[in-house]
């Protein structure tokens, strides 16, 4: 089927761990308070844990397609298609992966742009975010998995900021509890799918991890974590923000910074935008490699070129969206891809799975 | 007839040869008489390189005395152990030159005998200057090979330790010397020490630097892949955990291999040291290296863009001291961050007495001047004085270097977009870090790859009672340094 990943390439299990969280961990966070409750009032923090817990019966059907075939979706889709449909339908995903990394890092220079050079230069930083992108996957999937490890562990400071806004929250602001309909609830959880996007990544770095099967309790771990932090983020900022001043707030995340108060810091919004630059580069890097590992699957394109002809794929496609509504429908349309991916086609897949394991042993 | 055009090629290979040799001052020929048989024998030697007293007193008075009738009999006579009888003229070049005296009888002219009488210049063995310690012992290497391998079996007698010899150098043919512990180090890892050495492509290298560049896995690093050290017992200590050495003749520095960066901020003095006080020294470093690369882009990136960050109370000191500088912050910057490197540069290249004045002259008089001239602001003269200082307690010399430099990329960041420069440049130099290796082994490890056990001896230090394992890295053949004996339950106070 394909090239055997040779093991000096391979990562520990439980580095999926890392993978798996800085992955789902990106622009999502700094702003999806206001859209949920907008849909599910002081509530949607119940959505969030749903969605949450929801991406772990994803999960086990990854692993098991996974599994199954002992290679990464690709072998999956030969195994149940056959050689030529399987390339097909795995070419979209080229163009779902290109479409992420752009959202990501149009909408981190539309964070700095307002918050904090209005001027900046949206081809020159993203050639700049490019070309240290091409620079980590050149040096393997090993340093990709290192970047998001760093990812992880040096903005960790960064939670300790939030006790901040403690001292002003005000826990009674989430009562009462339940006086929602379910739909709307549902419904705040479908909104979170671009939050918690990324752990698709999976069915692409399934082949590089040594002994898959420990991996198995990392990524739910990973997963688990995120949906902690999220849940957490989400009362925090309820308790902080009353409903009326949180729909004024388009990232509310950013906003609670602006309570941090420290005898040499002041407005610590700068700092915690300039380091979220850590976090979203592991989201982009892991993104533009899964992208050019399906190039270079599909159409036989060397990795090294592959990445670059991405690249530049993205440079250019970055210049579509320029106004704030451009980069929102962007957003959407992300997170409806998104969805439809992990809920709609995995569970697909994983049912033809079972179809045609069965028909293949007969 | 064929041993006849043989014999008689060899002949005239060592007749140009010895014309060859005619053509330098310090070669000599000189012919003896035996006094019993009046057999004539000749001496060739190149003056330079033989102690002439060996000679004199133990291969002279024999061979003039006693009686001897072919070239095997010269064996018997001369008490020398290192004498070697050869027919083969193409040693006699490489003989000569590694200082042996040549000896031919008149009657024989096919065979000849090397006689050892290699005139050792060696300094005496003194203190680490570059790794001082103020406890600890107090040797460092020299510039002989024998004489640095003799400290390290000193330390280190088993027979484990092997030292393998190699030459490396068209033209200079150093001796470079591989030492490593039999069933311990990993053969892998000597075995791509060994192919890396004997590849070396150079005419003439004349010190262990020269190893470290032709060998680094990344040669266009600013950081250095092999630790260098001029201890002998950071060798002992490394070649116990797993590693190899290198050492190379007429160089004081040995070389470590594989090494990982935190290797690099931790001085050897933190082994003689409890192990709370090494910790806390080692952080002290960590910060201090950190606080020295970022704290001038930090001035930069607030005072340019990001003078909101600054609380109301530090700001009037920042503004006061800048209210009569003329230039940007990022030109202030450049002009003392130059300065420094200046005084550094022009420090390291004086002779000792006069680089002192040189600081002190650039130091004071330099610093309070531009400040009172209004070029400089003071609290930037003390911040960058304070980064010089910090980036000298990095213990290894290159590594400091390396650091001196990676402030410049991070200044220019920082000028361009603000904190989120120095951000993206931190990113960069993380990833530049996660993909070198030192001899195929992460650089960043313990840190990437997160290793736990490793962790032990990397940050911090632990005590010795919790090293039990070799670094993972390594691979070692015995993971297990020593079997911890359980101590037996505490007792209750006063029991």
């Amino acid at each position: 089927m394909g090239q055997v990943v040779p093991e000096k390439a391979k990562v520990s299990p439980f580095l999926v761990f890392f993978l798996v969280h800085s992955m789902q961990l990106g622009i999502g966070v700094l702003g999806f308070q206001r859209i949920i409750a907008l849909t599910a009032g002081y509530d949607a923090w119940i959505s969030v844990i749903i969605a949450g817990l929801s991406i772990h019966i994803i999960l086990w059907m990854m692993y098991k397609i996974l599994e199954s075939v002992d290679g990464d979706i690709m072998d999956a889709h030969t195994f149940v298609f056959g050689r030529v449909v399987g390339k097909l339908i795995t070419l979209p995903f080229i163009v779902y992966f290109s479409i992420v990394a752009i959202t990501l890092i149009r909408t981190y220079i539309e964070v700095i742009q307002v918050w904090m050079f209005q001027d900046m230069s949206v081809f020159w930083y993203s050639l700049a975010f490019c070309g240290l992108a091409i620079y980590i996957i050149f040096g393997g999937f090993r340093t990709v998995t290192g970047v998001a490890f760093f990812g992880v562990i040096l903005p960790l400071y960064l939670i300790f900021t939030f006790f901040f806004a403690i001292p002003y929250a005000d826990l009674r602001n989430l009562l009462p509890i339940f006086d929602h309909s379910i739909k709307s609830l549902l419904l705040a959880s479908y909104q979170m799918s671009l939050t918690y996007l990324g752990y698709e990544i999976l069915l692409f770095i399934y082949p590089y991890i040594k002994d898959p099967q420990k991996s198995k309790k990392w990524a739910h771990l990973g997963v688990l974590y995120s949906t902690v932090l999220y849940t957490a983020l989400t009362i925090i900022t309820f308790a902080y923000f009353s409903e009326g001043q949180l729909q004024k707030n388009v990232w509310a995340t950013l906003t609670m910074w602006k309570v941090v108060q420290m005898p040499f810091v002041e407005r610590f919004e700068y700092i915690g935008i300039a380091n979220w630059n850590i976090i979203i580069l592991p989201n982009f890097c892991i993104a533009l490699w899964c992208a050019s590992r399906i190039t270079k699957k599909v159409l036989h394109i060397q990795q090294k070129y592959g990445v670059i002809i991405l690249s530049i794929v993205i440079l250019i496609g970055i210049n579509f969206f320029k106004t704030r509504e451009q980069i929102n429908t962007l957003i959407d349309y992300t997170g409806k891809v998104s969805f439809v991916i992990n809920y709609g086609y995995i569970p697909a897949l994983f049912f033809l799975m079972l179809i045609v394991k069965k028909v293949k042993k007969k | 007839m064929g041993w006849f055009t043989k014999k008689h090629e060899q002949l005239d290979e060592k007749k140009s040869l010895e014309e060859y040799l005619q053509r330098s001052h310090d070669f000599k020929q000189v012919s003896y008489i035996n006094q019993h048989t009046n057999k004539k024998f000749s001496f060739s030697f190149i003056t330079t390189l033989i102690d002439e007293s060996i000679l004199q007193e133990n291969a002279l008075p024999f061979l003039l005395e006693k009686s001897f009738e072919t070239i095997e009999d010269i064996k018997k006579i001369i008490p020398i152990a290192d004498l070697q009888i050869s027919s083969d003229p193409s040693e006699m070049e490489q003989k000569l030159f590694n200082g042996y005296v040549l000896l031919t009888l008149e009657t024989d002219q096919k065979n000849f005998a090397f006689i050892a009488a290699q005139k050792e210049v060696v300094r005496s063995i003194t203190q680490p200057e570059v790794e001082f310690s103020v406890i600890g012992p107090k040797e460092a290497f020299i510039e002989s090979l024998e004489q640095n391998l003799n400290l390290i079996r000193k330390r280190l007698p088993v027979k484990e330790l092997i030292i393998e010899e190699y030459t490396v150098g068209t033209l200079s043919k150093t001796k470079v010397a591989i030492l490593h512990m039999e069933g311990i180090t990993d053969p892998v890892n000597v075995q791509n020490v060994t192919d890396r050495i004997k590849n070396v492509k150079f005419d003439a290298i004349t010190d262990s630097s020269y190893i470290v560049q032709l060998i680094s896995d990344n040669k266009n690093s600013p950081f250095p892949q092999l630790l260098d050290t001029e201890r002998p017992d950071r060798v002992t200590a490394i070649l116990a955990e797993g590693k190899i050495a290198i050492f190379v003749d007429g160089s004081p520095q040995a070389l470590i291999t594989p090494t990982t960066l935190v290797e690099f901020f931790s001085s050897f003095e933190d082994y003689f040291l409890n192990w709370i006080l090494s910790s806390f020294f080692r952080l002290i470093r960590l910060f201090a290296v950190a606080f020295s690369i970022l704290i001038t882009p930090i001035y930069v990136a607030t005072l340019s863009y990001h003078y909101e960050l600054i609380p109301k109370d530090l700001m009037n000191t920042l503004v006061t001291s800048r209210r009569e500088i003329p230039l940007p912050p990022i030109l202030e910057a450049l002009f003392l961050e130059l300065t420094i490197e200046l005084l550094r540069e022009a420090g390291a290249r004086l002779p000792t007495k006069v680089g002192q004045t040189i600081g002190i002259v650039g130091g004071i008089v330099i610093g309070t001047a531009s400040v009172e001239a209004g070029l400089t602001s003071n609290v930037l003269l003390i911040i960058v004085a304070l980064a010089a200082l910090a980036s000298f307690t990095t213990p290894v010399y290159k590594m400091g270097n390396a650091i001196r430099l990676l402030r410049f990329p991070f200044l220019f960041f920082a000028e361009l977009w603000g904190l989120l420069g120095i951000v993206f440049c931190f990113c960069l130099l993380m990833t530049h870090l996660l993909r070198l290796t030192s001899l195929n082994r992460p650089f960043l490890e313990p840190i990437y790859p997160p290793r736990l056990t490793d962790m032990k001896d990397s940050l911090i230090r632990l005590p010795f009672r919790k090293q039990t394992m070799r670094p993972q890295t390594l691979r070692t053949l015995q993971p297990l340094r020593f079997t911890l004996t359980k101590k037996k339950k505490r007792g209750d106070i006063d029991e």
